[in-house]
């Protein structure tokens, strides 16, 4: 199913592997930028991640954001047009 | 360095504030460049704009320079702060007036303020 996956899964089980979070929201927000920069048909461009981890104590803003950039690896995030981060323990 | 990273390191040290922006200040061409150029323009922060889109060496060459995938990026005294989350952030926690009061950068307190009501 790997070749199948969606960019929406992907996001999720990656950053589940990685963070082990208590909270993870992945919200698929490409519609509401229909039209803008890097809207493709069919979304999944526009992420809005919401999460919840012990993984980001003593972190940051930065780099808990670079910790995520890093859980979802080069290849992904360059796939993913806009991503938008709540990060907190 | 390679040339564009040559180039950031002296435009972030010649100008106390600057924001790498897809458009420019008066005309983002991004919700989220236009969400943190409105901040500071609202803020009354004087700062540099640099529209990535018109400069293909610097719409690649400003990742790489600060390890960071996304536009916005914003720059005081040389130093990298956030992207749009991080700013956004920062600008209702009231960190971001604490970072430009240590850095001496002026901006108007009064405006901070109204736009933390506007959001509370």
């Amino acid at each position: 199913m790997a070749n199948t996956a969606t960019v929406t899964d992907l996001i999720r089980s990656r950053l589940n592997a990685a963070l082990s979070p208590r909270e993870l929201d992945v919200v698929d927000d490409s519609e509401s930028h229909r039209g803008h920069a890097g809207y493709q048909e069919g979304g999944e461009s526009h992420f809005n991640v919401r999460i919840r981890a012990d993984a980001f104590e003593g972190q940051t803003r930065i780099a808990r954001h670079r910790t995520v950039h890093a859980a979802l690896g080069k290849d992904l995030v360059a796939r993913i047009h806009a991503l938008s981060l709540d990060l907190d323990t | 360095m390679t040339d564009a990273a040559t180039r950031i390191q002296e435009t972030i040290s010649t100008n106390d504030v600057v924001l790498y922006m897809k458009g420019n200040k008066t005309m983002p061409q991004c919700g989220f460049s236009s969400r943190v150029a409105g901040v500071l323009n609202y803020m009354g922060i004087d700062f540099a704009d640099v529209n990535v889109l018109a400069d293909e060496e610097l719409r690649q060459g400003i990742k790489d320079f600060s390890d960071w995938p996304t536009i916005p990026q914003l720059y005081v005294k040389g130093e990298f702060v956030g992207g749009c989350d991080i700013i956004t952030e920062m600008t209702l926690s009231g960190e971001l007036d604490q970072l430009l009061d240590s850095k001496g950068v002026a901006y108007d307190k009064d405006a901070a303020e109204k736009i933390r009501e506007a959001n509370a």
